[in-house]
């Protein structure tokens, strides 16, 4: 066996176990953003509040269908579900319509989504910056399109 | 990350940034010594989940972006190291990277769109990687299985780790980050067989770098 390097095997799991959220709550992962939701409908599918949708990925429903800037994916009754006189937004079910990979753990109720295939046609068809909101180290939310007026050399590291 | 900072400082350019983001679940007990010890001027960014990876499609580091002001893409996906990193000697040696790069960023920041080294729209497309359904699935179970890690969970965070792999096999970052948290680390034998299996395979980590000067 080589001479270890650059091995943290300290850092593999240096939490203590805790819950990820409050029981009865789920959690939705997103470009980053971890969202504690406590407000559900019912099934396997994740139904959401149609209030938590816009803090979630931006979307906002409008008369023509769920929208994010010049966006609009019209709604169907997959999506839009009543449930005891309440309507509840199903995002498994929007994220199929948009062909948004996800993945689930049922056991922790945890939905992790990957990104809008539509919100990455800019960059893959037009070399367009991606729709991208980071964090430095200083606390600072960085967003690609406030770098406009500027050139930018993005660049990864790792210490490993 | 001293290079950099040297780099930053001789182009003085109020218009231009650098993002400098590391991308390590080990956080700012991995990446934060690091980088202080640079005393970097330019925006640093500790990327436990990798979202700048995915959302350029990169598969190792260190890989980078070009960005103009109108915010276009102008290169993208190159190994992007600042010089030549030489280490042994005799039969042992090694060395990787390149003296290019730092003169062409310098060419490009001084010229912009005039700068020989600014690629067009079709040759920046063709260079981002195309990730199907499953490799970007593979972003998606990488930042569950790091919230279980962050969590304590252990069993359940290397369960989506090996998911992310195996659903984005062309990532060398999960296959390098995984190691990194075993006692082997991430540059031994098992780092060097799946190394040589995914050069076998023909698959690339970095486009060509296509730079003349």
């Amino acid at each position: 066996m080589a001479e270890a390097f650059m091995a943290y095997p300290e850092l593999r799991n240096p939490f203590e176990a805790k819950p990820i959220h409050p029981e009865g709550s789920a959690t939705v992962l997103y470009q980053g953003k971890s969202i504690t939701l406590s407000n559900l409908g019912r099934g396997d599918g994740l139904l959401i509040d149609p209030a938590d949708l816009a803090q979630i990925n931006g979307f906002i429903l409008k008369a023509e269908g769920a929208c994010f800037e010049d966006l609009c994916i019209p709604m169907n009754d997959d999506v839009l579900i009543e449930q005891d006189g309440k309507q509840w937004f199903s995002l498994t079910a929007f994220a199929a319509l948009l062909g948004q990979p996800f993945v689930v753990d049922h056991e922790a109720g945890v939905w992790s989504f990957a990104e809008i295939p539509a919100k990455r046609e800019n960059m893959m068809l037009n070399a367009q910056a991606p729709d991208l909101e980071i964090t430095d180290r200083k606390g600072s939310v960085i967003r690609m399109a406030d770098l406009k007026g500027k050139k930018a050399l993005i660049v990864t590291w790792s210490s490993w | 990350m001293p290079v950099w900072q040297r780099i930053y400082e001789e182009i003085n350019d109020p218009n231009f940034v650098i993002i400098c983001a590391a991308e390590d679940t080990g956080g700012e007990a991995a990446a934060g010594p690091i980088f202080d010890a640079a005393n970097p001027t330019y925006i640093q960014v500790v990327d436990e989940d990798h979202l700048i990876s995915s959302a350029f499609n990169f598969v190792n580091v260190p890989s980078a972006a070009w960005i103009d002001e109108t915010g276009r893409i102008v290169r993208i996906d190159e190994g992007t190291y600042s010089m030549i990193h030489s280490f042994g000697e005799g039969e042992q040696a090694i060395s990787f990277g390149t003296d290019v790069y730092e003169p062409a960023l310098k060419d490009w920041v001084a010229k912009g769109a005039d700068s020989e080294h600014v690629q067009s729209v079709e040759t920046v497309s063709s260079n981002i990687r195309a990730h199907s359904s499953d490799q970007q699935k593979a972003d998606a179970a990488f930042r569950l299985g790091n919230l279980f890690r962050m969590h304590g969970q252990e069993a359940k965070a290397d369960q989506y780790w090996a998911m992310a792999r195996t659903l984005n096999p062309d990532s060398v970052n999960f296959i390098r980050q995984n190691l990194t948290l075993t006692e082997e680390g991430s540059a031994g034998e098992t780092f060097r067989e799946m190394m040589g299996e995914y050069v076998s395979a023909g698959r690339d980590y970095y486009r060509p770098l296509d730079i003349k000067l």
